[in-house]
């Protein structure tokens, strides 16, 4: 909301060539339908400005004149225009929207295939809120820009020189009469205008103001009422509050004042017309339907001046949201397969970290010069104090980061050079937190992947126990899946993304290990699952259970982001290093309180 | 419609006077076209120039007068719509600070800053807007046709036939219009939360190359959305044109009828300029009659939400007669203290049985795994939430029967989680006190080792924290934090694992630093580290909701339970960390 309200506040040009330009590319696939609908712009125009002069023909020639056929000739005609300017008006509207909503709509899919592909590091530094509003917000204002704002402006234009036009010709000295108090006129709604928009821009600046302040208060609210200074923020936000109506009271008055202007002037330009143009007709040089004319082109010539100052803001509004979007559309994807890939043949199983080091920030380095080489089917579990590294390591496997120094080879091959998406499909990753997306329990197993048979993605439920927590819901794989999957146990969570595994058949699982489950049966299950999903698979494991480690072929210790102790359990423990202690702070407490409760998964062991 | 009748009449003046004003306009517009009527007759009967030109000086007058009428009249009724919301907005805030912490538990913050924004739109553009045209419509008409009708009866019917049609067609698509917006909001909503899940769940998708899948299911998404709101599009592009096309044929009609009416002898010109004029004047008040109803449906519905805030009731509030506290004499007494919270049912409660005395001038410690209930019991101490059996006791007073103001002076409280506000760093530190001296801010600083981090920061004190300015750290949050509590310098400080973010190495310099501080006070220090607690006169273990164990330090590790294995395993993971 903050973020929001303060890039609000910056409202710059209303017309910026280099972004229009870069709209324009996403308009070329409707050119057709956008020259279409600007096509009918003169048309809707012809058809609204033919009216009057209709009625001047009507009035003047016909009842003047005591001819009915030509009277019902000229008002057929007026009905005729009448209909084609409701078309006209309408169509324009239906095609420039038709061309808005499509490429907006490309324009939205752009964005969110580019975000589809930026890198890890890219999502650690924005917020999710962000991203989301690049997509819907930002991207609303443009079609408001379509729908009042860039097309209609360039029109209004057109139809003031038109209507000066038509004047003209119907009499050059009334046009003139008429033309004489436009100038005042117009310099004066320019004035209210010009007001207007200031306070306007002081308006949004304090409205802005406002609900930061009010965010801010009722997110600390606890702080405001542990330091009883509820009358104090009170007094502040009044503050605020005051200088927002304040703000709109002047506002408010410009706006009456050009509102006024312009229905006045309608009415003193049909003074003036009467005043001259009556000394003209009672000449005989024209007729009393010229005045009503008249009257009609001048009502017509002050709408677009006056709406002309909401336009503007609407461009601003725009330009500031294109200039965000593109923004972000121009950010670097710094992880992307390299020109030629590799995709190596037959693959092996092998992982060789090669004195790797990286550093989310620059001075801080999270991993330093690790090395270790992983043999195909082997297990290794890595073990390693909170912040040792652990996690960061197997985020860099899949390429998540690009590390700073070093090389990662898979399959005897640098991960900067594979195939990004050929390396990942060979990479299963399963993480501590568990994430489902909202769907159904197959399309969660399938990862929405609809060419995956349906035996595939049950006989994988089955080998990794969750077929029968499945086989329990109502619609069975059909079932619901809500949002974050919080509508199943921890537990269950845990199997649906072992079978997700099983789905893939990944040849290299990595792993982050969730705690153990508290609900004994449940762990037991998840147990017998991990032992069938590692088996005839590299694993790279951060274990959380004593069994995973047990099962591991070798153990890293991994301390303070370098490899410290390497070798099995037994070896380890005589050492009586780092191990040896992290076992008596993690793992032994759970061996002790296994053994007191002699659960199933031991029995099943 | 109480309360909004209550800030309406608090603006009578500014109502009443915008209304007079809305009738002066109203008579002026009604007129012009009565004096074109006139001049226009006497040009057909080929009359003197001068008695036109008298018309038109006449209307030139009459539209300069109501230039400035129309804008005052316009004015004074949008700024009174703008003068309740500022009253509205006030109350309400006012409210929202009295209502307790279990409130805001299950508000929100989102969606009550967009209720409150939205709603109090709603409620000011009827207050605003809408009455204006509630009052202009009537008043037009009712001038329009009695004017029309004066002049001839027959035309004035003809006129307007089609307005039936004009009220019938901008009903309709009003009801369709709001249908399709909702639909289309819907499917805006779908999109987002499609795009919210795909961001959070990035790790997966990548994991699994899953980009391509996601892309599709998002364009189907947006490709309804296209759909949704090409239909609404399509409907609002056809209303206005609809209804200007209405408009005409009024103008047709009059022409039409009004010309052969003219041909026979029995009307003259003038009369049809005239309708011309007056069905121009009502062309808007009769599209807008739609509009208007929907705003005041609008603004009463917004109007009962904004009620139902402010009639929330404020659980935790000053008794009646409060006695005034100004100093700690005897100390903070938990006499059988339970405490669950609302969601919680079923008998399960958050504290149960708590009984501990902290004599003035001693430090109780709690530890305890996370969700064993030692910040429930810390925030109970200032009533960020009442009790729900037993007594907190304040030098021997129940705190329910103090005034909270008051108690809550008497506490220094830093939550586990930091908050400050986007102003400068010096306003967040003094924000529990008006008034101290250089040295007491000095040292605060100091104490909490935030001097290092002010010498960096560009503007030292005066830097802006937050997003304007420098993001700070967890770390040097919970020590800001620490700072505020310490300048407020009150005799209770509540120290609620506030120094959670902060490394080891620092953690230890503060504890130090405020040794001879908490050795003045009376303490209470919450804390997964053992370090933090092991000095104070009292250690609680609590667990699930129940004091398990309690003693000092030393007792605590000969006893051997849960606290000594807790001892160990920190000394454990100290010793870890050296290695």
């Amino acid at each position: 909301m903050t973020e929001e309200t303060q890039q609000e506040e910056v409202l710059g040009k209303a017309y910026d060539l280099r972004l229009v330009r870069r709209l324009w590319y996403f308009i070329i696939p409707y050119k057709r339908l956008f020259y279409l609908s600007l096509a009918l712009l003169p048309l809707q125009q012809a058809f609204g400005l033919a009216q009057p002069y209709l009625m001047k023909i009507g009035i003047d020639q016909y009842i003047a004149g005591k001819n009915l056929l030509g009277l019902q000739t000229v008002m057929l005609c007026f009905l005729a225009a009448l209909i084609g300017e409701t078309v006209a008006v309408f169509a324009q509207y239906y095609f420039s929207m038709l061309v808005a909503q499509r490429c907006l709509a490309d324009l939205r899919v752009a964005i969110f295939s580019h975000v589809q592909k930026l890198p890890m590091s890219y999502f650690d530094r924005n917020p999710v809120g962000r991203l989301v509003t690049r997509m819907t917000t930002d991207v609303d204002v443009l079609q408001e820009m379509f729908a009042s704002g860039v097309i209609t402006l360039a029109s209004d234009f057109v139809m003031v020189i038109w209507i000066f036009g038509i004047m003209l010709y119907l009499d050059v000295k009334l046009a003139l009469v008429s033309l004489a108090l436009i100038p005042p006129m117009a310099l004066a709604i320019n004035f209210f205008r010009g007001k207007a928009r200031q306070t306007y821009r002081q308006i949004r600046v304090r409205i802005a103001r406002i609900n930061a302040y009010l965010g801010e208060a009722l997110s600390g609210m606890a702080v405001i009422q542990l330091f009883a200074r509820e009358e104090k923020t009170y007094r502040e936000f009044e503050k605020l509050n005051a200088d927002h109506r304040d703000a709109y009271h002047l506002s408010n008055l410009y706006e009456a004042g050009l509102y006024s202007m312009v229905e006045a002037a309608g009415s003193v330009s049909v003074g003036l017309l009467l005043w001259y143009g009556g000394g003209e007709v009672l000449h005989g040089a024209i007729g009393i339907g010229t005045l009503v004319a008249f009257k009609e082109y001048i009502h017509r010539f002050f709408v677009p001046l006056r709406d002309f100052s909401q336009k503007y803001t609407v461009m601003q509004s725009a330009m500031a949201s294109a200039e965000r979007i593109f923004q972000l559309l121009d950010t670097p994807l710094d992880v992307t397969s390299p020109k030629n890939a590799v995709v190596p043949k037959p693959f092996r199983g092998e992982v060789v970290f090669d004195h790797v080091s990286f550093h989310y920030k620059a001075g801080d380095p999270v991993l330093k010069g690790v090395s270790f080489r992983i043999a195909p089917g082997e297990k290794v579990a890595m073990v390693g104090a909170t912040g040792s590294g652990k996690t960061t390591t197997i985020k860099l496997l899949n390429r998540s980061y690009d590390i700073q120094q070093g090389s990662i080879k898979v399959s005897g091959v640098d991960v900067r050079e594979w195939d990004l998406r050929a390396l990942r499909r060979h990479i299963g990753v399963v993480l501590q937190d568990v994430f489902l997306f909202s769907g159904d329990v197959r399309a969660n197993l399938a990862l929405g992947d609809p060419s995956i048979p349906l035996e595939r993605i049950e006989r994988a439920a089955r080998v990794a126990n969750a077929e029968s927590f499945i086989r329990r819901l109502p619609e069975g794989y059909d079932a619901r899946v809500r949002e974050r999957g919080s509508n199943f146990s921890g537990g269950q969570r845990q199997l649906l993304s072992l079978a997700r595994v099983l789905v893939y058949q990944p040849e290299i699982l990595v792993m982050d290990e969730a705690t153990s489950s508290i609900d004994t049966e449940t762990e037991a299950l998840i147990q017998d699952a991990m032992e069938k999903v590692m088996r005839d698979r590299t694993c790279l494991l951060i274990a959380h259970r004593l069994s995973t480690i047990r099962n591991a072929d070798r153990i890293i210790v991994l301390h303070h982001g370098e490899v410290r102790e390497v070798g099995s359990h037994a070896e380890l423990m005589e050492k009586q290093g780092i191990y040896y202690r992290l076992y008596q702070l993690q793992y032994e407490r759970e061996e002790l309180k296994l053994a007191s409760h002699d659960t199933p998964a031991q029995r099943l062991a | 419609m109480g309360r909004i009748s209550q800030y309406i009449w608090r603006y009578w003046r500014r109502y009443l006077f915008g209304g007079l004003c809305l009738l002066g306009t109203a008579t002026l517009v009604m007129w012009i076209p009565w004096w074109i009527r006139e001049a226009v007759r006497i040009i057909e009967h080929g009359g003197s120039l001068s008695d036109v030109t008298y018309y038109a000086v006449l209307i030139i007058a009459a539209a300069v007068v109501q230039g400035f009428v129309r804008t005052y009249s316009r004015a004074l009724i949008f700024n009174a719509g703008r003068d309740v919301e500022y009253d509205l907005r006030n109350d309400l805030f006012a409210h929202l600070e009295k209502l307790p912490l279990s409130y805001y538990h299950k508000q929100r913050t989102g969606d009550l800053m967009s209720r409150v924004i939205n709603d109090i739109s709603a409620v000011r553009v009827m207050l605003g807007p809408g009455v204006l045209n509630f009052v202009n419509a009537p008043l037009y008409y009712v001038y329009a046709m009695a004017l029309m009708l004066s002049m001839d009866v027959r035309m004035t019917l003809a006129a307007v036939a089609p307005f039936p049609l004009l009220i019938y067609v901008a009903h309709q698509f009003r009801g369709r219009i709001m249908k399709s917006s909702l639909e289309v909001q819907q499917q805006m909503s779908a999109l987002s939360s499609h795009v919210q899940e795909n961001l959070s769940g990035m790790h997966v998708v990548k994991a699994y190359a899953q980009e391509d899948f996601q892309a599709q299911q998002f364009i189907a998404l947006n490709k309804d959305y296209e759909v949704k709101s090409m239909e609404m599009a399509k409907m609002r592009g056809i209303v206005n044109p609809v209804m200007q096309g209405i408009n005409g044929l009024t103008v047709l009609i009059v022409i039409w009828y009004g010309g052969i009416r003219v041909m026979r002898g029995d009307l003259l010109v003038a009369d049809i300029v005239a309708f011309i004029a007056y069905l121009n004047v009502l062309a808007w008040p009769t599209a807008a009659f739609g509009w208007m109803l929907s705003l005041v449906e609008r603004g009463r519905a917004a109007m009962r939400r904004l009620e139902e805030i402010l009639e929330t009731n404020p659980e935790i509030r000053d008794e009646a007669a409060s006695p005034a506290i100004h100093a700690l004499k005897e100390g903070i007494e938990f006499r059988n203290v339970s405490f669950a919270y609302e969601r919680q049912k079923n008998g399960h409660s958050a504290l149960e049985e708590i009984n501990f005395t902290l004599p003035v001038g001693r430090s109780v410690g709690l530890v305890g795994r996370v969700g064993s209930g030692k910040s429930t019991l810390a925030q109970l101490v200032p009533r960020m939430f009442d009790v729900s059996t037993g007594a907190i006791l304040v030098d021997g007073q129940d705190t329910r029967k103090l005034a909270l103001r008051e108690l809550r002076r008497l506490i220094g409280y830093v939550p586990q989680e930091p908050f400050l506000f986007s102003t400068s760093l010096k306003a967040n530190l003094a924000l529990g006190r008006e008034s101290y001296s250089a040295e007491e801010l000095t040292r605060a600083v100091e104490i909490a080792k935030l001097d290092r981090d002010v010498e960096i920061f560009p503007l030292g004190l005066e830097t802006l924290v937050g997003e304007r300015g420098v993001t700070l750290s967890g770390g040097q949050k919970q020590r800001a934090t620490l700072a505020r509590a310490l300048i407020m310098n009150p005799p209770v400080l509540i120290l609620d694992d506030c120094l959670s973010s902060v490394d080891a190495q620092t953690e230890a310099e503060i504890l130090h630093g405020l040794r001879a501080i908490l050795k003045e006070k009376t303490c209470l220090i919450i804390s997964h580290r053992i370090s933090a607690v092991r000095e104070a006169d009292e250690i609680l273990v609590l667990d699930e909701g129940k004091i398990i164990e309690r003693g000092n330090h030393d007792e605590l590790v000969r006893d051997g339970g849960v606290y000594a294995e807790l001892f160990q395993q920190q000394r454990l993971s100290e010793e870890l960390e050296q290695i």
